[in-house]
């Protein structure tokens, strides 16, 4: 446990040296110019279109930072050789990717809850209901981002930095289209096509299952049922890609 | 600087010139509907929904906002191209949007021309759209049954919607008493109910919008009943006198008026001299 | 038998580059022990594979066949690598952190007492000799202040089996000096030192015993003096008063100077060139045996592998 903190730690400080968490001021500019932008335009609920906004931003950005920088951090520590120090003191493989793994998610955190405090302060300032199913939302994207970032450490041990990149990129959009193209697919007749699409409907994680921002927005009920499954499938996909990179790692050549 | 560099500067002043005069050309240049093609194109709400990655209620208000500003552009007695299929669209994105079916109707309701029944029904299917999707949402009945009332004098709907709309949960006690002078009169609401209902509507108000709403509600039932009143001594005047009076000046010195007959907001009534007929401000804008 | 520190028994591995790449077998059954407190170097043309070696003891490569052993662990054991301070050629280390927050990381993963920590660093540091910079952030550093950081973070967790892949190498004679001087000073307080080098000379001084590693597998072991004694087989000769190209008895290489005339020859024909000397009358300045270097050593047997 010490060894997953100490690493992660270090992760956490090289990724502000590496001022990406400055991706979140320019988050904040943005968002506070457009809803400006958008109160001068829009007629009716400026906070329905600031939260719309602000939440789709939050995901994009929180999913920027988790595809680049884990890819980057994990792939730059292999590549620059500075894991050779690592490995040959007392640390198991697993922990450093665990350690890295956690760094990581620390970083996307702290964005996560900056621009969600912004938010806030935007919802507020315009009027809108600051409820707590507005930090629900973010919070699963929190969740949501913990897979991703899970997926992330995968491919950056699989492959190289940019096809890991890619990778990830691809588990967030079909995470997110999977179980609409497989609803799709069962109205369509030929049993090859259905079975392709529910397999990937099962391998590749459901992201929409996350996904709490309509609620949010207008104020809905949302079923704790909803939330506690899907931190659990959350759980156990994160659980799933780690032990795959760890497998993988553990039996990866380092040169 | 040398001669060269004085020539270069030279240059490329006048190549930057050049094409700022032609952008200048190339906006006098009128192009065939180029938003309407635009519109053509419009993807389904499935193909949009996809594409939003879980972000369906953000591309609905962009499309709102969008819609906003390219309809009111138009005159009201062009065309409004797709408006139905766009407002559908932006529903589908987002099927709770209260301010999209209320906005939506109202942008319907703006055009006139000789389709106006088929876009009485546009109004109706948005609005019966809204209620299916949002069953408790009593503003949103209140707000389809006074256009029904208003715009198109449709009894039957806007009797319909508030019936609806006392159903459910939450409704003010206004709407009963709105259902029960409507049944009992079909025609309509005198002045003093009207006015009485419009005035509890803007103190119970909880935001802006409701407030402007109400306002220009109140104004048009002052500005309805007022000229009502100034249009026959118009009449009688220009009758008289063989042309409509300029100003309200002649008429207040022959002693048919006490003053200048003033609006809601305290502004003079004007009057349009083709049809000889008093007029308050011109129709609703968004602001 | 002294105690075996380091055992590596019978190692082989593969390398599969990709797909359309042949793959290249960079081990073939390497074998090697090296006992508790010496100094051991470890010799060899680029590509034979010391590098690997060294890899697959620290963890970092992992091997098809083999065993590792140190001091009798199981060389991925957390045991074994408690014991370890390792040093990667050319070594990289993390740009954004000061060398002496880099060697507080470093404890933190060894699991230095926190309240050991600043002390443990400091006495590295000076070992090293880089306390004054090691408060400016690394990329900052020359290279050789990078070698004396890494070196620093080998000897933080004071192992008892340092193993240093060319220590000396981008070092000026000055770093080399230091680095001669700090090993020396590890065996002294009982220090086994494994390390891979280039440098002939310094191996040469330093090392107890070494082992030539040719086309992944090891070719010789044993005492530098010991493997040097069986192969000194040549003798030079300086002489007056005859022309070399003359000579009867096969020389290995001859030259003629203003003063005198110069010839090396094999031991089995020494005495065979004094005689025909004497005879010819010529007068013989210099005999002198030719030691031969580890160079020699080295360059003999990998061409008697091209040769075979």
């Amino acid at each position: 446990m010490r060894v997953i903190r100490v690493i992660a730690a270090t992760t956490f400080r090289e990724a502000l040296r590496d001022r990406i968490l400055y991706l979140f001021l320019g988050f904040a500019i943005a968002l506070l110019a457009s809803s400006k932008l958008f109160g001068i335009l829009t007629v009716g609920d400026q906070a329905k279109i600031i939260k719309d906004m602000g939440l789709a931003g939050i995901q994009l950005f929180s999913m920027l930072i988790a595809v680049m920088m884990s890819v980057l951090l994990i792939s730059r520590e292999i590549d620059s050789r500075t894991v050779y120090y690592i490995l040959a003191k007392p640390v198991r493989r697993w922990q450093f990717l665990l350690g890295k793994y956690a760094g990581l998610l620390a970083v996307v955190a702290v964005n996560l809850a900056l621009m969600t405090a912004a938010l806030l302060l935007f919802v507020w300032v315009y009027g809108g209901g600051v409820d707590a199913r507005l930090l629900l939302a973010t919070a699963m994207i929190g969740v949501e981002m913990a897979v991703l970032v899970a997926f992330a450490t995968l491919f950056s041990v699989v492959t190289k930095p940019i096809l890991g990149s890619v990778f990830t990129l691809a588990v967030f959009v079909v995470g997110h289209v999977s179980e609409d193209l497989w609803l799709l697919t069962r109205h369509l007749p030929g049993s090859v096509g259905r079975a392709l699409a529910t397999g990937l409907y099962y391998v590749v994680p459901n992201l929409e299952r996350f996904n709490f921002k309509t609620e949010a927005v207008h104020q809905l009920a949302i079923p704790a049922a909803a939330v506690g499954w899907a931190l659990l499938y959350g759980l156990g996909f994160t659980a799933l890609a780690l032990v795959l990179a760890c497998l993988r790692f553990a039996r990866r050549d380092l040169q | 600087m040398r001669p060269r560099t004085v020539a270069a500067l030279v240059t490329a002043a006048a190549l930057l010139a050049g094409t700022v005069a032609v952008e200048q050309r190339l906006q006098t240049v009128s192009r065939a509907d180029p938003l309407g093609r635009e519109l053509l194109y419009l993807p389904t709400a499935e193909m949009l929904n996809l594409t939003s990655l879980g972000n369906a209620g953000f591309l609905a208000d962009l499309l709102y906002l969008w819609s906003i500003q390219y309809y009111s552009q138009f005159q009201p007695h062009e065309r409004f191209l797709y408006l139905e299929t766009v407002y559908d669209l932006i529903t589908d994105l987002d099927p709770l949007y209260h301010d999209a079916y209320r906005i939506g109707a109202l942008i319907m309701q703006i055009q006139t021309g000789p389709d106006d029944a088929e876009r009485q029904q546009a109004v109706i299917r948005l609005f019966d759209k809204g209620l299916a999707n949002m069953p408790d949402n009593h503003e949103l009945a209140e707000a389809a049954a006074w256009d029904m009332y208003v715009r198109y004098r449709n009894m039957e709907q806007a009797i319909r919607y508030v019936e609806a709309g006392v159903e459910m949960p939450g409704a003010p006690h206004r709407l009963k008493r709105l259902l029960a002078v409507w049944r009992d009169r079909e025609e309509g609401l005198s002045f003093e109910e009207a006015l009485a209902y419009w005035q509890e509507v803007r103190e119970e108000a909880e935001t802006e919008y409701d407030r402007v709403v109400s306002d220009r509600q109140i104004y048009r039932l002052f500005a309805a009943r007022d000229t009502d009143r100034l249009d026959p001594l118009l009449e009688r005047w220009s009758e008289r006198t063989g042309s409509c009076p300029s100003s309200w000046k002649p008429l207040v010195d022959a002693d048919w008026l006490r003053e200048v007959p003033r609006d809601y907001f305290g502004q003079p009534y004007r009057i349009l001299p083709e049809s000889c007929s008093a007029k308050g401000l011109d129709e609703v804008r968004f602001d | 038998m002294t105690e075996v520190e380091l055992r590596v028994h019978e190692l082989r591995k593969t390398f599969h580059p990709g797909l359309l790449e042949p793959s290249v077998e960079v081990l073939k059954g390497l074998s090697l022990e090296v006992a508790r407190g010496e100094i051991f170097g470890f010799l060899g043309p680029n590509g034979a594979g010391k590098t690997t070696t060294i890899k697959a003891i620290v963890g970092l490569v992992i091997p098809d066949a083999g065993e590792i052993t140190i001091a009798g662990h199981p060389h991925d054991s957390l045991e074994a690598k408690r014991r370890i301070g390792f040093m990667a050629e050319n070594p990289y280390l993390y740009t954004h952190l000061s060398g002496r927050e880099y060697l507080r990381f470093s404890a933190e993963l060894l699991g230095i007492p926190p309240p050991e920590v600043a002390d443990r660093i400091a006495a590295v540091l000076a070992q090293v000799t880089m306390t004054a910079s090691a408060d400016r952030k690394m990329r900052t550093y020359s290279k050789g202040m990078l070698q004396r950081i890494a070196l620093a973070q080998a000897l933080l967790g004071e192992p008892e089996l340092l193993i240093l892949d060319e220590p000396m190498s981008g070092l000026d004679p000055i770093g080399r000096r230091d680095v001669r001087d700090l090993i020396l000073g590890q065996q002294e307080r009982g220090t086994t030192v494994f390390f891979s080098s280039h440098i002939i000379p310094d191996v040469e001084t330093i090392c107890d015993r070494v082992a030539t590693v040719i086309d992944g597998a090891v070719r010789g072991v044993g005492a530098v003096r010991d493997l040097l004694a069986r192969e000194v087989e040549r003798y030079e000769l300086t002489f007056t008063g005859a022309d070399p190209a003359r000579l009867a008895t096969p020389l290995v290489a001859s030259r003629v100077g203003s003063d005198a005339a110069w010839a090396r020859v094999e031991a089995g024909h020494r005495d065979a060139l004094i005689r025909e000397l004497a005879d010819a009358g010529a007068r013989l300045v210099s005999l002198v045996p030719v030691r031969s270097t580890l160079e020699d050593l080295v360059v003999a047997q990998v061409e008697g592998r091209s040769g075979s």
